[in-house]
């Protein structure tokens, strides 16, 4: 099959293989949708977060206005925690948009995490939603282009349903202790991971944004974090991402061998480095900070950007994190023309 | 039973260092040991505690600590803290006042905002913390109750920093005189002019390291009036 009449799933599917695809794909692992395709269906975004048919049709808009590679659901970071026992906060009653948080914490210990780490913990919370969303975009994309979906990180998932600041101490006052923890919440992720891959998703990405080396030490993220994020891509069906934001430099070799698909770096890596240390086969996905360059730049820059992503080397070109709802459309168009053009 | 200065010293350095290795036990005898004495622990706070502090700025900036190592160093301080603080005389530092601190709407994300509240409380101010993800009107609300003379805004999110304009805005409205800091990952210099702000400290880093310089120059501001007096 030519490049050229590869659909964009395929694009996106064959570049987490490890094949070189040209142009490169422009998609993302992760939320965004923008407020340009809110406003195209009239749906506000805290009503998306529990409705499958708007989360589907959402999820849709960016794909379908502007030829972005993917369409991701869902659009929060609360779908396993609540899973757990936590109570999510979609601020349904604020003029302001914002994400959904934890507002109540279901602190679960490492006993009861193994115990909750069975299939019927796929029937909890939104998870049976996600799925009915998935069934839903399928339904009207067919195979033209690739759905995506998250988990998070076992210590990032760990700071939702518990207190940060207790696991952190915890990852130097007890290592070992923790290393149980993150081995508990591995298994959930996995479990949640497998199920989402097996009912309808493409491909998935493993955020684990709360254990960035702007926060732990190399040191900690070796003992502690890296055994389970190690275990989840052991066990993980493919294809996966492993997602770290700021500056991974220090721990970038770890993420390379943990054995993920790919890795998705932010614009604190500098993709030269990242390169370097982990070899030309590694897919790496990145690396531009969304909020500066999509919402706040000028389309301009937007494309520069992307442009320089491409030259730099990047098997996909990826946001950093959520593409934030109000995102200029034409800075979206910018970036998707400039790796059309510059990716060859 | 005063403390001759070679015990003083020897105290002084137990507490600093028991911050920087997070050893709790030598924080707290050393801070007990001189309560007992009855000297005023004044010096043992700043000279002890704070100094402390900063070398754990240091080594954060070096990269040699992370977050964990700094909480774990913020808990061993509190701990001298809550001993020493009930026996510090009082002194007219010249900034004697209140401050309303808490992490803006849509943010759960509260560590850099309890480094930044644990200067403040060891500078002497009375803090009223919200805690984190507070609604936006509710930051003016306790302004206007306390009359503090500083409202701290924290963000760790870009998004969620975008809240932070209408906090400044319905502040100042009502009280220009009120001084603003915001703080968190996204914020730059150039954010602060943007939203209307007074100052910031871009990060748990730069907010320590911020914090511990305006704790450090009020000591050396009271040291000086000390000298001339």
């Amino acid at each position: 099959m030519t490049q050229a009449t590869m659909t964009a799933r395929e694009r996106v599917l064959q570049t987490l293989k490890g094949e070189k695809v040209t142009p490169v794909p422009c998609f993302s692992g992760v939320g965004n949708v923008t407020t340009k395709g809110l406003e195209k269906l009239g749906y506000r975004f805290a009503d998306l977060h529990n409705d499958a048919q708007k989360m589907a049709e959402a999820a849709m808009t960016t794909w379908e206005l502007f030829g972005y590679e993917c369409v991701v659901i869902p659009f929060d970071l609360c779908l396993e925690a609540e899973a757990l026992g936590c109570v999510m906060n979609p601020y349904a009653q604020t003029q302001e948009l914002l994400y959904p948080t934890i507002k109540e914490k279901s602190k679960l210990t490492t006993e009861q995490l193994r115990q909750a780490a069975t299939p019927e913990l796929l029937q909890k919370g939104r998870i049976p939603l996600v799925i009915e969303a998935a069934r839903i975009v399928r339904e009207k994309v067919g195979d033209q282009v690739a759905i995506g979906s998250y988990v998070l990180g076992p210590f990032t998932l760990g700071g939702q349903i518990s207190e940060l600041e207790v696991l952190l101490k915890g990852s130097l006052k007890k290592p070992d202790e923790m290393k149980d923890y993150l081995d508990a919440m591995a298994d959930i992720i996995i479990l949640v991971g497998n199920h989402l891959l097996r009912n309808g998703i493409d491909y998935v990405s493993v955020r684990e944004m709360g254990a960035t080396s702007d926060v732990l030490s190399p040191r900690v993220f070796k003992k502690v974090i890296f055994p389970a994020l190690k275990k989840v891509a052991d066990n993980l069906d493919s294809p996966s991402i492993l997602h770290i934001c700021g500056s991974v430099i220090p721990v970038i070799d770890m993420m390379a061998e943990c054995g993920y698909d790919a890795l998705s770096i932010d614009s604190k890596t500098p993709m030269k480095e990242a390169r370097e240390k982990t070899g030309e086969n590694t897919v790496i996905l990145g690396n531009f900070n969304p909020f500066a360059t999509l919402n706040t730049g000028t389309a301009e820059e937007a494309y520069n950007v992307a442009a320089q992503c491409v030259k730099d080397g990047v098997n996909g070109v990826h946001p950093g994190c959520d593409i934030w709802p109000t995102a200029k459309p034409e800075n979206l168009e910018a970036m998707i023309k400039a790796v059309r053009e510059t990716s060859v | 039973m005063a403390l001759d200065s070679a015990k003083k010293e020897g105290l002084l350095k137990k507490l600093e260092q028991g911050v920087v290795e997070f050893e709790d036990d030598e924080v707290r005898e050393a801070a007990q040991e001189w309560v007992d004495s009855g000297e005023d622990t004044y010096d043992a706070i700043f000279d002890g505690l704070v100094a402390g502090m900063e070398e754990v700025g240091r080594l954060f900036s070096a990269q040699e600590y992370f977050v964990p190592e700094m909480l774990m160093a913020a808990d061993s301080l509190y701990i001298g803290l809550d001993i020493l603080k009930p026996h510090m005389v009082a002194r007219d530092s010249g900034v004697k006042g209140a401050v309303v601190i808490g992490t803006v709407q849509g943010d759960v994300h509260d560590i850099g905002k309890n480094i930044v509240k644990m200067m403040f409380d060891v500078a002497g101010f009375q803090v009223h913390d919200l805690g984190r993800d507070v609604a936006l009107e509710d930051f003016l609300k306790k302004q206007l109750e306390t009359n503090s003379d500083i409202v701290c805004l924290s963000a760790m999110m870009t998004t969620t920093m975008m809240g932070m304009p209408k906090v400044i805005e319905m502040i100042k409205e009502k009280n220009p005189k009120c001084k603003i800091m915001i703080g968190g990952a996204p914020i730059t210099d150039d954010i602060v002019g943007k939203f209307g702000a007074d100052a910031t400290a871009k990060d748990a880093s730069n907010a320590l390291e911020e914090a511990v310089k305006m704790v450090v120059s009020l000591r050396d501001i009271q040291k000086e009036a000390n000298a001339k007096s």
